[in-house]
């Protein structure tokens, strides 16, 4: 049985430069129990990458504490790397790597034994469905490929705490769900997932729990669930907007709106559904709306309302 | 041995000797196989560098005397040494910091010292075929006696260990990659043209042999050709003391850079 008697916890943690003027992080507190899977999410330049930084002892926090059960990971930068496996946002530098290659030589810099890390590696290249690759230098890899090998990389002998940034980006759906049940599988073997994301529905769907982090601040944290709650009995109007329209007047049952492109989004009163209805028909026969749908609210209209950051910023 | 220090029932750092070997061994491998679509093409450019010195003065001038000769068989064969570990070193630093994967190699579970000692056990094994060639195409070009003795093994590996260090010191203490790109053309440009190691440091303005006499390269070739020739290398000690100095500064400059947060 995997030890779960440890938390993975951060401390009021914040990061300045410029002698205290600017803040990357500011008294960010959150944990992370074994087993679970834990989102990070915010718009670029929120200050997930320098939370993260600060994980593996790239960074040292400017104050707060960082602690993997007893020990302090920022007194010990060397321990906290060892015990936390970290997939990077931008491509594993694995060119001239064959993929059996890149997973087995990451497994043992980890301290995997060779027979072991050979054998979970195996395992993964099957499980993630990677065979047909297995003999192919890094550089001829494509994009979703390598993307999956670097997952693999980072957990062919995973710490504690694996930290994911961006794990399905350029994956195919397919391959995602295999991704997204190796991530399940770790947790299940009693390791903490961080995960560092842009995309709120995956989040959405994929985490237990999870931060908003916005200009270095945790503006809110729990289940996907409670993070909804304040939009319970609420729906999403949507409208796509005529290419290069204003947007159009929006009446007053609208209470957020958040414009997009030539997306539209807007929350409504559950109660007023027929109305929002009536005046999304006015706007389309007016022209300027091609389209609309209306729906439940998602995690995504929470972050919207959390943070004011429409859903670009997040992408 | 590896030494595991419990601090609570969930983990065990590893540390000691055999941690360090270890991971020595596998940094090794990441580096050779992360090197491996380059590693031709840098060992092939590194001999041409070596062969296209010797042959190009021959065809500049039409004769060399033998001193000069040897001189520059010598230099060039250090030349070769040096350049992998100041210049390709960097540039590759450069590159991890552009595209966003320094962070990564950095994540890695490994002693900072350890993962050193593998590039400059790397930067060893990319140095000596250019050395070889040079000196081959040295003794079939020009009529020479090299006085091989066993000094050539000391001399050649304090060169490639300082060279090495002192482009993985600043690589990693400049921030800027282009400045470390900077940087290390201009180490370039400063070891093939202003530096007496293809000639004796009398052919210099004196202010710049002077500066020469406390810089690394003047050294490099002293210590690498009174391994290779009898009676022209003065003051070897000496020489060694400023490889020793300059090795050790930029082993520690190295270690701030890599150990700062």
């Amino acid at each position: 049985m995997p030890d779960r008697s440890w938390v993975f916890h951060i401390d009021e943690v914040t990061k300045t430069y410029d002698e205290g003027k600017s803040f990357a992080n500011d008294g960010i507190t959150f944990q992370i129990r074994p087993g679970e899977v834990y989102g990070l999410l915010g718009p670029n330049g929120a200050g997930k990458s320098t939370l993260v930084k600060q994980v593996i002892g790239l960074l040292k926090p400017t104050s707060g504490a960082i602690t993997l059960g007893l020990h302090d990971l920022v007194a010990d930068p060397d321990l906290a790397r060892q015990l936390c496996s970290y997939l990077p946002q931008a491509q594993v530098p694995i060119d001239s790597f064959k993929l059996h290659e890149a997973l087995t030589i990451s497994g043992q810099i980890r301290g995997g034994g060779k027979v072991a890390v050979r054998q979970r590696a195996e395992e993964l290249i099957a499980t993630l469905e990677i065979e047909e690759w297995r003999n192919t230098l890094g550089a001829r890899l494509s994009g979703g490929v390598k993307r999956l090998v670097g997952f693999a990389m980072a957990t062919v002998w995973p710490g504690l705490l694996v930290i994911l940034d961006e794990p399905t980006n350029d994956v195919d759906p397919l391959r995602r769900r295999r991704l997204w049940q190796q991530i399940r599988r770790l947790g299940a073997e009693g390791t903490a997932v961080l995960l560092v994301t842009h995309n709120v529905l995956e989040a959405e769907k994929s985490v237990d729990r999870l931060a908003l982090i916005d200009e270095g601040r945790l503006v809110a944290e729990g289940t996907p669930s409670s993070l909804k709650a304040a939009d319970r009995g609420r729906l999403r109007l949507q409208l796509m907007l005529a290419p290069g329209a204003e947007t159009p007047e929006l009446p007053a049952l609208v209470q957020d709106d958040s414009r997009v492109g030539n997306n539209l989004v807007t929350v409504i009163d559950e109660a007023q559904a027929s109305d929002g209805i009536a005046w999304a028909q006015q706007v389309m026969a007016s022209g300027v709306a091609e389209e609309y749908a209306l729906g439940a609210t998602t995690l995504e209209d929470a972050y919207v309302r959390l943070t004011g950051h429409g859903s670009e910023d997040l992408q | 041995m590896t030494t595991t220090t419990a601090l609570s029932t969930v983990a065990v750092k590893r540390s000691g000797p055999r941690h360090w070997l270890e991971t020595y061994r596998a940094m090794l491998r990441w580096e050779v196989t992360g090197m491996r679509l380059l590693l031709p093409l840098t060992i092939v450019a590194q001999m041409f560098i070596g062969v296209g010195m010797i042959l190009g003065m021959a065809i500049f001038f039409d004769e060399i005397p033998p001193r000069s000769a040897l001189y520059l068989s010598t230099g060039a064969a250090v030349v070769t040494l040096v350049i992998v570990g100041i210049a390709v070193g960097p540039q590759l630093v450069a590159q991890q910091k552009q595209m966003g994967t320094y962070d990564f190699m950095w994540s890695f579970p490994v002693p900072r010292s350890s993962s050193a000692a593998a590039w400059v056990t790397l930067n060893v094994f990319i140095a000596l075929p250019g050395m070889v060639a040079a000196l081959l195409a040295a003794l079939l070009r020009f009529d020479l006696d090299f006085d091989v003795t066993l000094a050539v093994v000391p001399g050649v590996a304090l060169t490639v260990v300082c060279g090495t260090l002192i482009g993985y010191a600043f690589s990693h203490a400049v921030p800027r990659p282009e400045v470390t790109q900077g940087i290390a053309q201009v180490m370039i440009f400063g070891v093939l043209g202003f530096s007496p190691i293809n000639f004796p440091p009398e052919n210099l303005p004196g202010w710049l042999a002077s500066v020469h006499r406390y810089l690394p390269f003047e050294s490099m070739a002293n210590v690498v050709r009174a391994g290779l020739t009898n009676g022209i290398v003065e003051d070897l000690a000496r020489s060694y003391w400023v490889l020793g100095i300059w090795s050790l500064v930029s082993a520690a400059l190295s270690a701030w850079a890599l150990g700062r947060r």
